[in-house]
């Protein structure tokens, strides 16, 4: 089974119209002034799947659907701004549980209807769905529990992050597709078999991501005495205008590489302020006093970026049984958009949207987290994938003893 | 004590291993990219060069490869984050004597010298 790159780019763009839809029906509702912030089909595992809404409490509403698409989908947000959303349904009355749970029920019925009946329209046929159902959970135990039979372990999924103007309030729209269902689907609208990626070597490539993130972590450990951990590593496909949208507006300090050969692109390594003057202060010999990052902390991050690029993508080379080469590594400090909006921009001259390769990483010992962010040219990734054997999927480890001794 | 150059553009990565060889070894340069090793080499002559891939201007397969064109008994470790097999075997083309890669502690440093230099 294939998934070609045009089709991934037409149903993300279908995904982020029925988001639009969406928003513009609860705008109709509410006079909430509300904009699709981001909208991506990600590859990731089963367990992984909502990771990002962390520990936070949250209603919304979730639906069955079936036909040519089958699956679950969900609209949530969190508990809090629920009755500030019923609210603006109903103003000037005071508002109770019963009547926020209510109002999030209406809200979310006819934005999913949008949702679900866009897909329908594009795909020139009937999905069904089932009436809304009230949901409460902490993180991603909000989400529905997949009926899907499909034994794979790594699922697409389809998310949406809707804003809200003015209001720091997130609406979340997943769609977690039956996957035989879904794989069918982008078979059947395949637009151009050049274009196409097995599906099992997107899998691997996976793998080999997460093994990467692992490796990265385990370097960091090693440096810093910090028992880091790899949290959560995911492919997503989205549009080239919502790739900085990813990173956020906090101020991060890490390197960046280009790639030179296939598949050329870029890699993020980016730690928060706090992470990386602790990870820095970690590898330095003598105690720094004060706050600020100096010239030794942005040095020592430099040197932890690169080992960590490097564990990051040695393994992809020993896979696919080539060399990849990349620039020595730049220090970037700012905004997280502005240090990713140029790369992105690059990669955009050659494409709409990209495969962005989104590893975290953090430890409960001290505050540090950190991200790592790949952005292959897609075309480039394709081609290096059509020459991934499956079965070396777990070389990526090379022995220089072995090596040296041959 | 045997002399060594170091060829790293990082200078946190220069400066730990200087305080990891200066206990046995005397660190006769230390440069940035692989232009400067190889004029550093020339011009110093050192038992051991410790030399980093990922380097600007000129890489250090690159440097290896013109250090031991030139003189074939230099004794060069690449010492290096990239741990890339289809890397290593360009660095055993270019001639060199040993590989290790980073994130390394002492011993493991220590071990790789005295394959390459015995004390």
């Amino acid at each position: 089974m294939n998934v070609d790159i045009q089709s991934l780019g037409t149903f993300n763009e279908l995904a982020h119209e029925g988001a639009k839809e969406a928003t513009a029906s609860m705008t109709q509702m509410t006079g909430i002034d509300a904009d699709v912030d981001v909208t991506q089909i990600t590859l990731m595992d089963r367990g992984d799947v909502g990771e990002t809404l962390a520990e936070q409490a949250f209603v919304g509403v979730e639906f069955d659907f079936e036909g040519e698409l089958s699956g679950q989908t969900a609209l949530v947000l969190d508990q809090d701004s629920s009755e500030t959303l019923a609210g603006t349904l109903m103003p000037g009355d005071e508002i109770s549980a019963e009547m926020a749970k209510s109002g999030v029920k209406e809200i979310g019925n006819i934005m999913m209807s949008g949702f679900i009946d866009g897909w329908a329209d594009y795909l020139e046929t009937t999905i069904d769905h089932s009436p809304p159902t009230y949901i409460e959970g902490t993180g991603k135990e909000i989400l529905p529990t997949s009926g899907d039979d499909s034994p794979a372990d790594q699922v697409f999924v389809f998310k949406s992050e809707i804003e809200w103007v003015d209001e720091s309030v997130d609406f979340y729209i997943y769609m977690l597709p039956d996957q035989d269902s879904l794989t069918d689907l982008m078979a059947d609208h395949a637009d151009a078999e050049a274009d196409a990626i097995p599906v099992d070597k997107l899998h691997v490539f996976n793998r080999m991501t997460q093994q990467g993130t692992k490796q990265a972590a385990e370097n960091v450990s090693m440096m810093t005495g910090i028992d880091v951990e790899a949290e959560v590593s995911q492919i997503n496909f989205t549009r080239i205008e919502d790739i900085p949208k990813q990173v956020g507006t906090d101020r991060y300090v890490g390197t960046a590489v280009e790639f030179t050969d296939l598949p050329s692109g870029f890699l993020l390594v980016l730690f928060d302020e706090s992470s990386a003057k602790n990870a820095a202060e970690a590898l330095m010999p003598t105690a720094v006093e004060g706050d600020e990052l100096t010239d030794q902390h942005t040095a020592a991050i430099e040197e932890l970026g690169n080992i960590m690029t490097s564990g990051f993508v040695d393994g992809w080379a020993n896979v696919l049984q080539t060399s990849i080469d990349h620039t020595p590594p730049r220090l970037v400090h700012d905004m997280g958009r502005a240090i990713i909006d140029p790369l992105a921009a690059q990669v955009g001259q050659h494409q709409d949207h990209a495969f962005v390769i989104d590893s975290r990483m953090r430890t409960d010992d001290v505050e540090f987290e950190s991200e790592i962010y790949a952005l292959p040219n897609d075309e480039e990734l394709r081609e290096a994938l059509e020459e991934l054997a499956v079965e070396r999927a777990e070389e990526t480890d090379a022995d220089p003893e072995e090596i040296f001794q041959e | 004590m045997p002399e060594v150059l170091i060829a790293d553009d990082s200078e946190f990565m220069r400066n730990l291993l200087r305080e990891i060889l200066e206990e046995d070894h005397q660190i006769v340069g230390e440069v940035e990219n692989g232009v400067e090793a190889v004029e550093a080499y020339k011009d110093k002559d050192p038992d051991l060069v410790m030399m980093d891939i990922v380097m600007p201007i000129r890489d250090g397969i690159e440097a290896t490869d013109e250090i031991k064109t030139e003189s074939p008994d230099a004794n060069v470790i690449m010492c290096t984050s990239v741990g890339q097999e289809e890397k290593m075997k360009e660095a055993v083309k270019a001639g060199a004597d040993g590989y290790i890669t980073k994130p390394f502690q002492k011993p493991s440093v220590m071990e790789a010298i005295e394959d390459v230099v015995p004390s």
